[in-house]
C-alpha cells in the first residue's frame, strides 16, 4: 500500500504544479481570412463542425482542472486555432477513443485528431497529416535497469498498450533478441496507457513503450517516480481524420498550413510538452 | 488521511453526478421501454403461431448473444449508412431498450409460467378475454416473480451504461476516467465514483423492496400475514377454516338460499319447469380426438331448460372433455353443439363448424359457466374479488352492484364471513364454494361442473354438494360430471353413463343407478359403491 500512496501523493503534487492554459482564439494570424468563410467554404460556413475527442488522453485532450466541463489539450487547441483561422464554428463531442474513428467514418462526428495514418484507415477516411510520431520507453526514476536503447529491452519485462503499434514492435524486437542470442522480452499488455504507467511505477514492469508526448508529460509531472529511458522518432505520420470525401479535409489543410506558417502549431506542441520537431507540413492524403 | 477527503470530494463532485444523472436517465428510459417490449416478445415466444415463436426466439438469441458494445456501435455508426442517424442519448436508449427487451422477455416468460395456467382457463370460462386475463390475473401474480430479476437487470444496466462512452455518452465512469486523465488520481476518483454507484444501486434496491411490499396481496387487503402466522404458532388459534363458516351458513334457511339464487339469476334460470320447446343444449354427433386417441365418438346429448344431468363414467371416458367442448375451451373435430340455438364461438362454413376468435365473449353472451375440479380461483384476489371480477370486467357491472351481488352469493354458499380471505387461506371445500359463487356471478343459464368434489377431503364434500343442490332447486340448468352416486340419485333429473368415448346408457337415476341395463354400467357402479363403502353415509 505504501508505494501506491506514494504514487498518489506525487501525482497530486504534480497536478498542482501543472496549470494548463485554455485554448484562446489566435486572432489575426497571417494567411487566415476568417471573415471570408462563407465565400471560400460555402458548404461549411454556418455549420457547427463536430470535433470528437477522448478527454482522458493527456496531453491531447483532457478536462480543464478549473472547469471540468471544458476541454484543453494539444488536439483541442490545434483544432480551435485552425477553425478560428478558417472562420468556422466548431464544438467538441466527448467520447472514448475506440469509438472516435467509427464515428468519423459514419459521419456522427466530422473529424478527430492525432490518428496514425495507415493504408487501412485511409481507405475508410481522408487524412490531413501534420506530425511524425515519436515513441519512447518510460522507466522508473533513476533508470535502475539501465534501459538506454531498444536493444536494452532484451530479457526485461516491458508493458505496451493493447493493440498499439508498440505492442507489435515489442513482439518483433523480442524475436531479434533471441536471434542475437539474448533472452526474449516479456511483454505485458495493458488495456489503457495510465494502467501501463502504473505497472512501471509499481515495479511490475521494467519499462513501458508508448507514445512519446505521453511519456514526456508523465515524466514531467512525476519526476520522482518516472524517467525517460530512450526516445525514437518513427516513420509513422499522424493526422486529422475526416469522413471520406468530406470538403472539410481540404479546408482544414489550408487552415492548418497557415497555422504552421505562423509557428502556432509548434507553440501549442511546446505548451503541452510535445517535441515541436515532430511537425511536418500539413498535407491532405486521400489514399 | 488526505485521501478520505479526496474521495469525499469526488463523491460530491458536480461533474461526476451530472454523469450519474445521465446514466440514471438512460437506465430508467431503457428499463421502461425494454420491459414493455420484453412483455410483447415474451407473449410472441409463448404464442401458438410457429412463425411468431421463431421470430421471438431468434430476437432473444441475437440480442442476448451479441455484446452490448457492438450493438451500440452498430446503431450509432452503421445505421447512418442507410440514412438512420440517431444522437448519442437516443442511440443509447434504443440499444439498451432492445437488449433489455430480450432479457426481460425471458424473465417475463418465467414469471408467467410460474402462475398456474388453470387460472387462465377459469378466467376464460368466465368470459374474460386473453388480454384482460393477462392484465388482471396473470401479470399481477407473475410480477412478484419478475420484479427481483428486473431490479437486477436495472442495476446491471446502470453500470453497463459506461460502455456507451464509445458513442459519446459522457456518463459516470467515463467522467471518472476523464478526471483520472487530468489528475492521475485513479484510486480516489474511482472510489468516489463507486460510492455514487452504490447510492444509486441502493436506491434501485429500495424501490424494489417498496414495490414488493406494495404488490403483496396480503398487505393490499389489509391482512397482516405476520399476525396470522403468529397466531397460528403462538396461540394455536383454530384454522381460519371451519367454525366461522357455520354461523353465516346457519343464518339462511335452505328455502331462503334457493329464493336468493332465483332472484339473483332473474329470468335466466327462473323459468324452472321443463318445456316442450327445442332443447336448451344440443350436442349432435360430437367427435373429438387428441392425436391418434379418440376421446369422444359421436356423442348425442340434449339437455332441457332447468334439467340437471349427472354424467358418470370411469376416468378417461371423455366426460370432462365433453364439458370443455360445450363451453368451447376446446374445439370439436366434428359434430355440432348449440346452446339456446347458438354456437359458442364457432361459425358454420360448408356444413362444418369453424372456431372463431372471441370465444370468451361468446361464452359470456350465451351464458355458460364452469366449475373445475381444482377450483382454479384467482390467487391474487380475495374471495369477494374473485366473484366480482367477471361481472365487472366482462359484463360492465358497476363495482357497487358487483360487490352487493358477490356478498349475497357468498352468503348463499355459506361463506359470508370469508369475503376478504385470499384463496390459499381457505380450505378446499371453501374454495370450491367460492368458485361456484364466482361461476354464478355472471348469471349463467347453463352450469357445467367438472368433478367438483373429486379434489376434496371426504369431510368437505358435503358442503359443496349442498350448494349444488340449492342451485338445482332454484331451477338452474346443470351438467354435473361426478362420482357422487347419492347426489346423482337425489338431485339429477337424468343420469348418463359414459365409457370409452361413448354414451353407454341414459335414463332417470332410478333406471340407470337402480337397474342398469348394460354390463359396463353395472360393473362401474359396483366398483364405485365398493370404493365408497363407509363414506357414503355421512356425505350428503
Amino acid at each position: 500500500m505504501r508505494p501506491l500512496l506514494a504514487i498518489l501523493m506525487s501525482l497530486a503534487a504534480g497536478t498542482a504544479m501543472f496549470a494548463t492554459m485554455s485554448g484562446e482564439a489566435h486572432a489575426a494570424v497571417a494567411g487566415c481570412q476568417p471573415e471570408k468563410a462563407a465565400e471560400k467554404f460555402p458548404e461549411l460556413a454556418g455549420l457547427t463542425i463536430k470535433l470528437g475527442a477522448d478527454p482522458s488522453t493527456p496531453p491531447y485532450a483532457t478536462i480543464d482542472d478549473k472547469d471540468q466541463n471544458k476541454l484543453v489539450g494539444s488536439d483541442i487547441d490545434l483544432a480551435a486555432a485552425v477553425f478560428d483561422c478558417l472562420g468556422l464554428k466548431h464544438e467538441v463531442s466527448k467520447g472514448s477513443w475506440p469509438g472516435l474513428f467509427p464515428a468519423v467514418v459514419s459521419g456522427q462526428i466530422d473529424l478527430m485528431l492525432y490518428l496514425y495514418y495507415t493504408p487501412k484507415r485511409v481507405a475508410q477516411g481522408d487524412f490531413v497529416v501534420y506530425m511524425k510520431s515519436g515513441s519512447g520507453a518510460i522507466v522508473q526514476a533513476g533508470n535502475p535497469k539501465n534501459i538506454r536503447a531498444e536493444a536494452d529491452l532484451c530479457g526485461k519485462t516491458v508493458a505496451a498498450g493493447l493493440g498499439t503499434v508498440e505492442e507489435k514492435q515489442l513482439q518483433a524486437l523480442g524475436e531479434k533478441c533471441v536471434a542475437a542470442g539474448k533472452s526474449t522480452i516479456n511483454v505485458m499488455t495493458s488495456t489503457d496507457v495510465p494502467a501501463g504507467f502504473r505497472l512501471v511505477g509499481s515495479g511490475r514492469a521494467d519499462a513501458m513503450i508508448s507514445d512519446l508526448p505521453l511519456i514526456n508529460m508523465m515524466v514531467k509531472k512525476n519526476p520522482e517516480t518516472y524517467a525517460v529511458g530512450y526516445s525514437v522518432v518513427s516513420d509513422y505520420e499522424i493526422g486529422a481524420a475526416f469522413k471520406k470525401g468530406s470538403p472539410l479535409a481540404a479546408a482544414f489543410q489550408q487552415g492548418l498550413a497557415a497555422i504552421q506558417a505562423a509557428g502556432l502549431q509548434k507553440e501549442i506542441f511546446a505548451k503541452y510538452g510535445i517535441d515541436p520537431a515532430l511537425e511536418i507540413p500539413a498535407m491532405l492524403k486521400t489514399k | 488521511m488526505d485521501w478520505v477527503y479526496q474521495v469525499f470530494g469526488y463523491f460530491t463532485s458536480e461533474f461526476l453526478w451530472a454523469g450519474a444523472v445521465l446514466a440514471v436517465e438512460i437506465t430508467v428510459c431503457s428499463i421502461a421501454i425494454g420491459f414493455m417490449l420484453g412483455l410483447l416478445v415474451a407473449l410472441a415466444r409463448m404464442s401458438q403461431f410457429f412463425a411468431l415463436r421463431a421470430v421471438a426466439w431468434l430476437y432473444i438469441s441475437l440480442m442476448r448473444g451479441t455484446p452490448q458494445l457492438l450493438q451500440l456501435v452498430f446503431i450509432f455508426d452503421a445505421l447512418p449508412l442507410i440514412g438512420l442517424k440517431f444522437g448519442s442519448f437516443t442511440t443509447a436508449v434504443i440499444a439498451f431498450s432492445l437488449s433489455e427487451a430480450a432479457f426481460a422477455a425471458e424473465i417475463v416468460r418465467g414469471g408467467i409460467m410460474s402462475v398456474n395456467p388453470q387460472q387462465g382457463i377459469a378466467a376464460s370460462s368466465l368470459g374474460m378475454g386473453s388480454v384482460k386475463t393477462l392484465r388482471r390475473i396473470i401479470l399481477p401474480q407473475a410480477l412478484r416473480t419478475i420484479l427481483p430479476a428486473l431490479a437486477g437487470d436495472s442495476i446491471g444496466m446502470l453500470k453497463m451504461t459506461s460502455v456507451a462512452s464509445v458513442i459519446f455518452v459522457s456518463e459516470l465512469t467515463f467522467r471518472s476516467q476523464q478526471i483520472v486523465g487530468q489528475t492521475f488520481e485513479f484510486f480516489t476518483v474511482f472510489t468516489g465514483a463507486a460510492l455514487i454507484y452504490l447510492v444509486l444501486t441502493g436506491l434501485i434496491s429500495g424501490i424494489q423492496a417498496y414495490l414488493e411490499y406494495a404488490m403483496d396481496p396480503e398487505r393490499k387487503r389489509g391482512i397482516n400475514a405476520a399476525q396470522t402466522i403468529f397466531s397460528r404458532f403462538a396461540r394455536k388459534a383454530e384454522p381460519v377454516d371451519q367454525p366461522l363458516a357455520k354461523p353465516a351458513a346457519a343464518r339462511l334457511t335452505v328455502q331462503q338460499r334457493t329464493d336468493l339464487v332465483r332472484s339473483l339469476l332473474g329470468t335466466s334460470a327462473a323459468s324452472g319447469g321443463k318445456t316442450e320447446e327445442a332443447p336448451f343444449l344440443s350436442c349432435r354427433r360430437i367427435w373429438k380426438s387428441y392425436g391418434e386417441r379418440e376421446i369422444l365418438k359421436g356423442i348425442d346429448l340434449n339437455v332441457q331448460r332447468g334439467e340437471v344431468v349427472a354424467v358418470l363414467g370411469p376416468s378417461g371416458s371423455g366426460k370432462s372433455t365433453l364439458l370443455r367442448l360445450i363451453n368451447h375451451l376446446e374445439s370439436v373435430d366434428e359434430g355440432e353443439i348449440t346452446v339456446d340455438g347458438r354456437h359458442v364461438g364457432y361459425v358454420k362454413q360448408n356444413g362444418r363448424l369453424r372456431p372463431t376468435s372471441g370465444r370468451a365473449k361468446a361464452r359470456a353472451e350465451v351464458g355458460v359457466s364452469m366449475v373445475f375440479q381444482n377450483f382454479n380461483l384467482f390467487a391474487n384476489l380475495t374471495a369477494l374479488e374473485n366473484i366480482m371480477e367477471a361481472p365487472m370486467q366482462v359484463h360492465g357491472v358497476s363495482r357497487a352492484e358487483a360487490e352487493q351481488t358477490a356478498r349475497i352469493l357468498l352468503d348463499v354458499v355459506g361463506l359470508g364471513f370469508h369475503c376478504d380471505h385470499l384463496p390459499h387461506h381457505l380450505s378446499g371445500g371453501q374454495q370450491q364454494r367460492v368458485a361456484i359463487a364466482r361461476a354464478l356471478a355472471v348469471k349463467p343459464r347453463l352450469m357445467l361442473f367438472d368433478e367438483p368434489t373429486s379434489a376434496l377431503d371426504p369431510e368437505l364434500v358435503g358442503e359443496v354438494l349442498n350448494v349444488m343442490r340449492t342451485l338445482a332447486e332454484a331451477g338452474m340448468t346443470m351438467i354435473v360430471v361426478t362420482h357422487e352416486m347419492n347426489f346423482a340419485r337425489d338431485v339429477a333429473d337424468r343420469v348418463v353413463f359414459f365409457d370409452e368415448g361413448e354414451m353407454v346408457e341414459e335414463g332417470t337415476p332410478a333406471e340407470v343407478l337402480g337397474s342398469p341395463k348394460k354390463e359396463r354400467t353395472r360393473r362401474f357402479l359396483n366398483m364405485l359403491s365398493r370404493d365408497a363403502e363407509g363414506l357414503e353415509g355421512d356425505r350428503i
